[in-house]
Formats: C-alpha cells, sequence, structure tokens
C-alpha cells in the first residue's frame, strides 16, 4: 500500500508540474462558464443579456431543465470531453510510458522490491487521473449550472465521470501499449490519435449502414402502402369503368394483379421500385453484419459516450419524440410523395433520424456496448503487461 | 537464510537477442561489509551484471544468491540499495522528494523514511537544496542525491553504478568517504567504475570482468602475487665504475637496471644484504621502493591478449565468437 500510494502521489505531482494540466483545466473553467452563460426564455436563447429570438427553441417549447441537459450532453460531453479535452489529454499523457521506460528511470522504479505489473498499471491508472480530474471539476461545475440555471437537480449527469473515463481508457490503452513498443511520446500520440480515427470511423460506418437500413425499410413500408392504394384505386377504377360499359362490375377477388398491372402502368413502376429496393436492402443488411463484426473486436467510443444520453433522455422520452412526429407526418400531405425531404430539414442526423436511429442504437445491451470495449481494453493492457514483464530494460 | 556472503553468483549468462552474449557464465563472490570492485572495458557485461542482480534484466541463466535470497527474488531488493548509470530522476520532485519516494516504493514506512531522508541528505552534504527541485541540480548533486536515495531503505547491500561519473574532485573525496562510512556500518558496497584510480583508494576486493566472463578476482595482494618488487635506487656518480655490476652480481635475485636494483619479491628481507653491499661501498641510496602493480597494470594486463599482446577490443562476446574460442 505505501508504494501504491507513493506512485499516486507522485502521479499528483507529475500533473501538477505539467503546464498542459493547469491549461486544460483553464480551458475547461471556460467552456463551463460559457455554458452558464446561455439560458432560455419564452423569446428565445438568452447569452448573457442578449436574447435571441427564436420560435423554436424558447422555454415555451423546450423546458428549461432539458435544454441544458441536451446542452451538457451535446456540447459539454460529445464536444468537449470526448473530443477536445480527450485530444488535450491524449497530448499531456502520452509521455507517461516513454518516459518511464526511459533509460536511467526505469532502473530507479524496477530496482525497488515491487511488481512490474503493478508498476505498469499504475501508471495507466496515472493517465485516468489527469482526465478524472478534469471531467470531475467539469462535472461538478455542469451540475450546479443545471440546478441553479435549469432548475433541475440532477445527479445523474455524474455518471459523466465513469463514462469519459471508460472511453477515454480505450483510448489510453492503446498509448500504453504504442508508448511501451515505440517507446516515443510522438510515435504512441500518433499511434493512439489514428487508432481512434479507426474506432470512430466503424462507429461512423455502423451508424451509416444502420441509416440506411431504416431509411430502406420506410421506403418499402411506404411503396408498400402506396401499391396498396394504387391497387384499391385501380380496382375501382375497373369496376367503375365496368358500370360505365353497362357490365356487371368484376367481384373485388376476381380481379388479379395482372389486370391490376395491365390496367395502371404507374403500378408496375412502383412494384419495380419496390423489388430493386428490397434488393438494394440486402446489400444493406450485408454491409451491416460485415461492420458489426469488425466492431465487436474494437472499443464502441461514441456508444460508451452515448450511454449518458440514454440517462438524461429516457427511451420513451425519445419514443414519445418520434412518435410525434410520425403522427404528424401521417397528417400531412407531403408525406407520400415528399417521404424524408421535410423530416431532414435539419440534416441527415438531425430531429426524427437521428432519435430514431438513437432508438435503435439503444436497444444493444450494456454488455454488447461496455463488454466487448472492455475486452478490447483488457486484451490491450494484457499484451502490454506482458511486453513489460518480459522486456530487459 | 544467513551467509556471510552478500553476493555469490555462479555461471551468470546473458546472451541478448541477435546473438549478443553480455555475460558468460560469471562466477563472483562479495563478503559481507566489504568494498568490491567491479571493472572493466566498455562493453564487458559490468551493467548488464549489476541489471540482473537488480531484476532489470533477466539472466539466460543464473545460479547464486543475494543477501543469502535466490537471485531475482523481489522481495530482497528491500534490502538493496541502488544507484544507476546515467540515472535520470522525476524533474518535479526535489532532493527530498526524490529520497522520500524512492523510500516509499522500497517499503519504507512513513515516518522513517522521512527521519532517513533528512539524515541522508545530511550525510550527502545535500541538506541545503533539499527543497529545490532535481531539474536545478548539477551532475554531481544528483550523483550526490542519487546516492542518498540507494540508501534510503538501510539496505545491507549498495551497488553504486559509476557513482563519481561527472562529478569534481572534491565530490569524489566526499563519495569515497561516504562508502567508507557505509563499510563502516557493516554495509556491503559494489562499486562499478572506469576510474581505476578510484577503485583502487576504497576497495578491497575486486573483480575485472572481460568479455562477459571474470578474468581476475581477489584483493589486490592476491591478484599481484608474484609481481610485487623492490627497486633500490642509487646515486650512480657515488659509485665507480663496475662497481654496482659486481653488487648485483653478488647479490642473487637482483637484476640492474641503469642506477636501480630490482629484487623480484614482495618480501623486504633479501633487500637488506643489498643495502649493506651498497652502504659498505660508500654508494649513495636515493630509494628503496617496494613495488606492486597498480589496479591500472592488472586491469591492462586482464584485457591485453596473451598470444599477440594486443588489447583485447572493447565490447561483449558474439556467439560465433564464443564458439571459434571453444
Amino acid at each position: 500500500m505505501i508504494q501504491t500510494w507513493a506512485l499516486l502521489l507522485d502521479a499528483y505531482r507529475e500533473l501538477n508540474a505539467k503546464r498542459l494540466f493547469w491549461f486544460v483545466l483553464v480551458l475547461t473553467a471556460l467552456v463551463v462558464l460559457s455554458f452558464a452563460c446561455v439560458g432560455l426564455n419564452e423569446r428565445g436563447v438568452q447569452v448573457l443579456v442578449w436574447t435571441f429570438d427564436s420560435t423554436v427553441i424558447n422555454s415555451t417549447l423546450i423546458p428549461a431543465s432539458m435544454f441544458y441537459k441536451l446542452m451538457f450532453d451535446a456540447l459539454g460531453i460529445k464536444f468537449w470531453l470526448t473530443w477536445a479535452a480527450t485530444i488535450l489529454a491524449l497530448v499531456s499523457t502520452a509521455a507517461i510510458i516513454p518516459d518511464f521506460i526511459a533509460s536511467g528511470a526505469i532502473e530507479l522504479t524496477l530496482s525497488k522490491p515491487i511488481g512490474r505489473l503493478r508498476l505498469l498499471y499504475t501508471k495507466f491508472l496515472m493517465g485516468m487521473l489527469f482526465v478524472g480530474l478534469q471531467v470531475s471539476v467539469f462535472t461538478v461545475a455542469c451540475f450546479f449550472i443545471l440546478g441553479i440555471r435549469g432548475g433541475s437537480w440532477e445527479p445523474s449527469i455524474f455518471l459523466a465521470i465513469p463514462i469519459v473515463l471508460l472511453f477515454f481508457s480505450y483510448l489510453f490503452s492503446v498509448c500504453v501499449l504504442a508508448g511501451l513498443v515505440t517507446r516515443s511520446t510522438i510515435a504512441s500520440l500518433l499511434l493512439t490519435l489514428l487508432a481512434w480515427v479507426f474506432f470512430w470511423a466503424c462507429g461512423t460506418a455502423d451508424q451509416i449502414t444502420l441509416m440506411g437500413l431504416q431509411e430502406n425499410g420506410q421506403r418499402i413500408k411506404l411503396l408498400e402502402t402506396r401499391i396498396r392504394r394504387q391497387e384499391n384505386n385501380t380496382r375501382k377504377m375497373i369496376r367503375e369503368q365496368a358500370t360505365k360499359e353497362g357490365n356487371e362490375p368484376p367481384r373485388v377477388e376476381d380481379i388479379t394483379p395482372t389486370m391490376l398491372d395491365e390496367r395502371n402502368p404507374a403500378l408496375v413502376a412502383t412494384r419495380t421500385e419496390l423489388s430493386d429496393i428490397r434488393k438494394s436492402r440486402e446489400t444493406w443488411e450485408t454491409s451491416q453484419r460485415i461492420v458489426l463484426a469488425i466492431k465487436a473486436f474494437v472499443p464502441k467510443t461514441s456508444e460508451t459516450v452515448d450511454l449518458l444520453n440514454r440517462v438524461l433522455v429516457t427511451t420513451t422520452d425519445l419514443q414519445n419524440r418520434v412518435n410525434e412526429a410520425s403522427e404528424s407526418e401521417e397528417a400531412s400531405d407531403e408525406v407520400e410523395e415528399q417521404p424524408r425531404q421535410r423530416r431532414r430539414r435539419g440534416g441527415p442526423f438531425a430531429d426524427t433520424d437521428a432519435n430514431e436511429l438513437q432508438l435503435e442504437m439503444r436497444k444493444r445491451s450494456l454488455w454488447w456496448v461496455l463488454g466487448t470495449s472492455l475486452a478490447f481494453e483488457g486484451a490491450v493492457l494484457g499484451l502490454a503487461g506482458i511486453i513489460f514483464v518480459r522486456r530487459d530494460f | 537464510m544467513t551467509t556471510d556472503l552478500a553476493l555469490d553468483l555462479h555461471d551468470v549468462q546473458k546472451t541478448y537477442s541477435g546473438g549478443v552474449q553480455a555475460l558468460r557464465g560469471v562466477a563472483m563472490q562479495v563478503r559481507r561489509g566489504e568494498i568490491f570492485g567491479l571493472l572493466g572495458p566498455n562493453g564487458a557485461g559490468k551493467s548488464t551484471l549489476v541489471k540482473i542482480l537488480m531484476t532489470v534484466i533477466s539472466a539466460t541463466h543464473a545460479k547464486g544468491t543475494i543477501l543469502g535470497e535466490p537471485l531475482g527474488r523481489k522481495s530482497t531488493l528491500a534490502r538493496v540499495g541502488y544507484l544507476p548509470e546515467h540515472h535520470r530522476f522525476p524533474e518535479y520532485l526535489t532532493g527530498r522528494q526524490v529520497v522520500e519516494f524512492f523510500g516509499a516504493l522500497a517499503n519504507v514506512p512513513r515516518k522513517q523514511r522521512k527521519q532517513r531522508a533528512g539524515e541522508l541528505l545530511e550525510f550527502v552534504g545535500m541538506s541545503r537544496w533539499a527543497e529545490t527541485r532535481v531539474r536545478q541540480y548539477s551532475k554531481g548533486m544528483r550523483q550526490r542525491v542519487g546516492i542518498a536515495q540507494a540508501l534510503v531503505n538501510a539496505p545491507q547491500l549498495v551497488l553504486l553504478d559509476e557513482p563519481t561519473d561527472g562529478v569534481d574532485p572534491v565530490g569524489r573525496r566526499d563519495i569515497r568517504e561516504m562508502v567508507h562510512r557505509l563499510k563502516e556500518a557493516g554495509t556491503s558496497v559494489v562499486l562499478n567504475s572506469h576510474l581505476l584510480s578510484e577503485l583502487e583508494m576504497v576497495c578491497e576486493r575486486v573483480a575485472i570482468l572481460v568479455k562477459g566472463k571474470v578474468a581476475a578476482q581477489g584483493t589486490l595482494d592476491e591478484l599481484t602475487v608474484g609481481r610485487q618488487r623492490y627497486d633500490v635506487e642509487v646515486d650512480a656518480a657515488s659509485a665507480a665504475e663496475g662497481v654496482l655490476a659486481a653488487i648485483a652480481a653478488q647479490t642473487p635475485g637482483t637484476t640492474l637496471a641503469g642506477a636501480t636494483f630490482t629484487f623480484g619479491a614482495a618480501d623486504p628481507a633479501p633487500v637488506q644484504p643489498l643495502v649493506d653491499r651498497l652502504r659498505a661501498a660508500g654508494i649513495v641510496i636515493r630509494a628503496v621502493k617496494p613495488i606492486r602493480p597498480s589496479l591500472e597494470d592488472l586491469f591492462m594486463q586482464a584485457v591485453t591478449d596473451p598470444t599477440s599482446g594486443k588489447v583485447l577490443t572493447p565490447g561483449a562476446a558474439e556467439a560465433n565468437e564464443k564458439e571459434s574460442r571453444k
């Protein structure tokens, strides 16, 4: 225990001595302050004393607490902590392992009665301490802003601490392994960023294929509805024409699909379109399977961060939003001819599409998101441990 | 387990990947409470051997004990102090924090290490700069703090790798004194150094490592047996022509070179008749000097190929080199 405390105290001293640590902390404080400067009133968004009128974002449509929660999740967590602050944290911590194993330094620690694995993993924890302190300061400050400005005291936002730590730990495990293998700060940083880009690309590919499938499914539904309506209309036309010609109108069940197709060429085109879309669905499904197979072995960085969103915005809330949007669409005349355009006013990942995507992602279990990511991290750290234990310094 | 040997090594071998044989069966004994010098040319394997003892490097093969415990046992290191060559302390720590930090890693309880840190910084003459950060230290100051951290766990065995590296003459004298005081306290000290004169001044026993093997080991007296002599220098002007040669011929075991008679023995008794004859002949004796080969002489002898007379090239042995020597 004496040794572990000494290593942690040393870790704190090292952080304290790093200018970048304080720089990031000051930046974090600035982000929190800017967060506190933004408010919501009946007219729109208020920044300090200025109000920006908005018919979409105002306190009559969105409760202040929800506004702050969404802002905390979207800007505080998804932008600041998981992008900007993480890059700065990686820059700050990438040197931990190369410095630790540098000639002249490693001999001093390895010659003490302390196990190599304990040394390595304590160093890993040191990197985590860096992010832990940053995210803790940020979250505590946001908790008070949410309470004071938003009127909602939300202890669940403290989940941001373990979630961001988990997210960072995936990347830092790669950084530790790269630092151990290359012994270079720059190389380990670049390799970690490269790995991060790969994880992000896997996540994005997953979202794209999932969106493609959703879009595809909705298109199929739409075309099926259209075909049903066109068939009904055509049957009606056939029966009306027979009546007009003085004949007995055929019974509905006696009208065959061939008769319908002969009578209505648009129906044939719709059926062809449906068939093509069903074929393309197979391609989407194959792509999704491949992406998921690859993703099974890599950490789910985006999905881990989204876990906080699962807590802040419940699945029921999300489902309600999707249902409301769907109802309004169904009521709209535009739906049939312009099926997605109206829903995509905010871009391809906005509004209903994004909510539906989130609902789909939420179907993935915690085990899938965290279990496989932690398995990856465990494997990487295990490999680093083996290398460290076996290496001659 | 108690033994009178602080270090007892047999057949320590280390072959690095790539076939470089740093150690080729080192056998070496260091007694408790003695100052032991480990010397050898660059690449002889000195640092590798010390690193194996400190578990920084794993041996390819090793038999032996350190403080009575098998080699490679981490718990034994709580009783061993180590100052590596070219050590690098965390720059953000002060001298006191360095000593306390490495004391904690050596499992020294808090109260004890705080007390030891103060005492040791005083011992190495660094108490004035104890609260100054390492980044502001000179090389000599770092060495002193390095020695302090090596002693923080009150070790029974201390391994100092080039402790006087970069240290000025005053600092070297101080370090020699420290080493003597450690010996007085019963601590075994292994000094690894290139400075043969330094080692000669403090070491009781030495081992010369050449190409991964111990070429010679023992006290200086043991290593120079048969190579000690007495030189008697006279004033040639005070002797008539041919008298010196005649006296040399009358005295068995004596050779004459210029105005110097040489006796090939460590014993001074045979020198007395020569002195008597010289004085009887009225020849002025300038000096009677017992001559013992220096550590440098021993070292040079150890690193010189006896057949070719050439100094062996520095560096470790390659695998094929070993094969060819078989």
